[in-house]
């Protein structure tokens, strides 16, 4: 989107860091005007990360491994620094990592927020952080085996799985709680829908202690069949598919990726286009989790209403796009779809409808005693906790980080619009709540002030000359928070790497403390405050530390509980 | 609690009576795609922009055919195949209620003749795409007798072409500014 210019935004973050490691900075690239990669020598990788992380302001939002033994002969990994202290710009720290040892040192010891990161890394390419303090698997399931890493470039085709090395699930829930339990078998994995979690709760009576979960079940693939069967146009359409709500950000974060890598300028009608498709997302994504919020408290009507509502809003999208969602409007340099004279018209109508309809609604939520007294106080993201792991969106600006890459980072429309960034002190499930009401109607106004003056001209530009090995970040606020992907650009029409990170991934890891010293029928509740993509955690096993007892509650059970408050499962 | 029932009031009934009465659905709507295959040449432009795979197209050169398949299994109705068809031959359509009993009705087939090549006989390009060239070529302004005149080119495979204007040059010295070989 943006050539680099003269001015280098975030320029000093580096002079002051070949200040403070003057023989650490190996290399500094700059892929736009403010995106640098710096190169350091492996060693000094955890205190760079540390120093930029915790003394310069910076918040990490992904980190991942790429096989580059084919260009220069080593392994690589990054790590995506979003800096926010004064200057605004990404850092990424790269390292490269010898291809037969495979040994980095962990940052996780430094910066918590790289715990699931460097997991990853293990997993897919097989390098070793030293130091990792939780070496547990994050993505490959147990019965995989062990030497096979699916994301090294010789590892194997995408369409073979191997045969499955273990018969049983030796996943260790970690426990930190003091007192006995018991390890219990979980039995067969029912994977009722399309996104199951497993929780485990440990219980002292009804008290929360500690709560570990396991996500991956249906880790699909989507990384390595980019890389290899796909056309960078077609994984526009698949980045849409990485998730059911907000499909759209990450077509347009991976579309501006490559744009940023090759400097590719994307006309201003499609960018201002994108940034419309990207709120009408939000709204329909906050109407959801505002109904959910209803659904959990046990005011059902109000849940009932929110979905009435929200009805709208997905018309809204298949009027602008065609379809619900999958809109598939984006290309490499563009958009596919024009807004014209009737669609604007009856977007003006149809916000118009929506902000009237829910201010009724937010109000009548508000009024709900039930609400302040389910959720005022509950699942606290403790503001240092929440320094610590780099948590984004309504999760984090709810514990009073102004953290928006709308504002921080600004893309697409946005550079010349000043979004709202909306915080609260609470820290609680209330603020995430009244976060998303009010991010619902900064939703509505961009739309209408981007409708009311959309410039002119082309919505595509065509005939990119792809080079190799070129790679950046594109970025975008989703409902959810900060989606962020990298790519790098191959020598045969393919992308060499891709690295999508959705928002939920970097909400994921601080919910355990956000668990914990909650009673278990809040449970549901906080984990639906941070709206992960959650549809099904299929089961939630509860294991007692007083009477050592574990036993195994359908999901459906649990949330009826949390609603109802009657009739404990655990009785 | 008295604002709510009257937004219930209000509201009366939210629910469609679909299926028994039809679902509204936006005019830009990407359904079904159509497919006319007396419109398709052929050209394979569709199954080389489809994201999913859900176009094909397999060539059976023992006997002469070339497939064009649809898979609506695969289909995410995404609408590059209408962007790229030269011919118009595919189209979205409103159409969205899709399921089948059977998994076979999700597929469809055209299969065209493939022309072989005038000069070395082997099977190169649809016999459809060729009349099309040469349809256009006959609405630039040429002729049909022209048009017939350079049939033959048409019709010649790209291996073959290349041979030929390899034999126009045979007695152009290629040579003319290598340098000589070092004798000594």
């Amino acid at each position: 989107m943006s050539a680099i210019t003269e001015t280098k935004v975030g320029q000093h973050y580096i002079d002051a860091l070949r200040q403070r490691f003057p023989s650490s900075v190996l290399e500094e690239e700059w892929q736009t005007k403010d995106q640098v990669t710096v190169t350091v020598k492996v060693n000094s990788l955890p205190e760079v990360v540390e120093w930029l992380y915790y003394n310069q302001g910076g918040w990490i939002s992904v980190l991942f491994g790429n096989d580059e033994r084919s260009i220069h002969g080593n392994f690589a990994v990054y790590y995506v620094l979003s800096m926010e202290g004064g200057v605004k710009s990404f850092v990424v720290v790269r390292a490269e990592v010898d291809a037969r040892t495979g040994e980095f040192p962990s940052v996780t010891p430094k910066v918590p927020a790289c715990g699931w990161g460097e997991r990853e890394i293990r997993d897919m390419y097989g390098l070793k952080p030293v130091g990792l303090p939780d070496e547990r698997r994050l993505v490959l399931p147990d019965d995989w085996p062990d030497n096979l890493h699916p994301l090294r470039k010789d590892t194997m085709d995408y369409r073979v799985r191997p045969e499955p090395t273990s018969n049983v699930e030796n996943y260790k829930f970690v426990n930190d709680a003091c007192g006995e339990t018991r390890e219990i078998p979980l039995g067969p994995l029912h994977i009722t829908s399309d996104e199951p979690g497993h929780f485990r709760l440990f219980v002292d009576g009804e008290d929360i202690v500690d709560a570990d979960y396991r996500m991956f079940y249906v880790h699909r693939g989507m990384e390595k069949v980019a890389e290899t069967r796909m056309g960078y146009d077609e994984v526009t359409f698949l980045a849409d598919r990485v998730c059911g709500i907000c499909g759209f950000a990450h077509s347009v974060a991976y579309a501006s990726s490559v744009e940023n890598a090759l400097g590719i300028i994307v006309p201003e009608r499609a960018q201002v286009i994108r940034s419309i498709m990207l709120e009408v997302e939000r709204m329909h994504s906050h109407l959801l989790n505002l109904g959910l919020a209803c659904h959990f408290v046990g005011f059902d009507t109000g849940f009932m209403q929110f979905f009435r509502v929200r009805e709208k809003a997905m018309t809204l999208a298949e009027l602008l796009t065609g379809a619900r969602k999958t809109y598939g409007i984006n290309l490499i340099g563009g958009v596919r779809r024009d807004i014209q004279k009737f669609e604007q018209m009856q977007t003006i109508k149809l916000c118009a409808e929506l902000r009237a309809e829910v201010t009724g609604l937010v109000e009548m939520l508000l009024e709900t005693p039930n609400l302040a007294q389910r959720t005022s106080g509950i699942g606290r993201l403790d503001p240092e906790i929440a320094r610590n792991f780099s948590p984004v969106g309504p999760n984090i600006r709810a514990s009073g980080f102004a953290r928006d890459t709308r504002s921080d980072h600004a893309y697409c429309g946005f550079k010349n619009y000043s979004m709202p960034v909306r915080t609260k002190d609470g820290c609680d499930v209330l603020s995430r709540v009244l976060i998303r009401a009010e991010e619902f109607f900064d939703s509505i106004d961009y739309i209408m002030y981007a409708l009311a003056d959309m410039p002119g001209g082309p919505l595509l530009v065509e005939g990119h000359v792809y080079k190799p090995h070129k790679f950046a970040l594109g970025f975008v606020e989703a409902p959810r928070g900060e989606d962020i992907h990298w790519s790098m650009l191959g020598d045969n029409q393919k992308l060499f790497r891709w690295r999508a990170r959705a928002s939920t991934y970097a909400n994921w890891p601080p919910l355990r403390y956000m668990l914990r010293g909650n009673t278990v029928s809040d449970a549901p509740l906080i984990v639906a405050s941070i709206d992960p993509c959650y549809s099904c955690t299929d089961r939630v096993t509860m294991i007692d530390i007083r009477k050592g007892k574990s036993t195994t509650v359908p999901y459906k059970e649990i949330e009826r509980y949390g609603r109802e408050r009657k009739n404990s499962p655990l009785k | 609690m008295l604002k709510l029932f009257k937004t219930i009031l209000k509201t009366g009934e939210a629910t469609l009576k679909y299926p028994f009465a039809p679902m509204p659905i936006s005019p830009g709507f990407r359904g079904k795609p159509e497919y006319k295959p007396e419109q398709c040449i052929a050209c394979g432009a569709c199954a080389i922009a489809c994201p999913s795979n859900a176009l094909s197209m397999s060539a059976n050169v023992e006997a002469g055919e070339h497939t064009w398949q649809l898979f609506l299994g695969n289909c995410i109705f995404c609408g590059r195949c209408e962007e790229v068809c030269p011919t118009k031959a595919i189209v979205l359509s409103q159409e969205f209620e899709l399921a089948v009993g059977n998994k076979n009705d999700l597929f469809q087939n055209a299969t065209f003749k493939i022309a072989n090549c005038t000069c070395c006989e082997k099977p190169f390009a649809p016999q459809k795409e060729i009349e099309y060239t040469a349809d256009l070529l006959k609405q630039t302004g040429m002729s049909a007798e022209a048009v017939e005149a350079c049939r033959d080119q048409l019709q010649t495979c790209a291996d073959c072409k290349r041979k030929q204007s390899m034999r126009a040059t045979d007695k152009v010295e290629l040579t003319g500014f290598m340098q000589k070989g070092n004798e000594a």
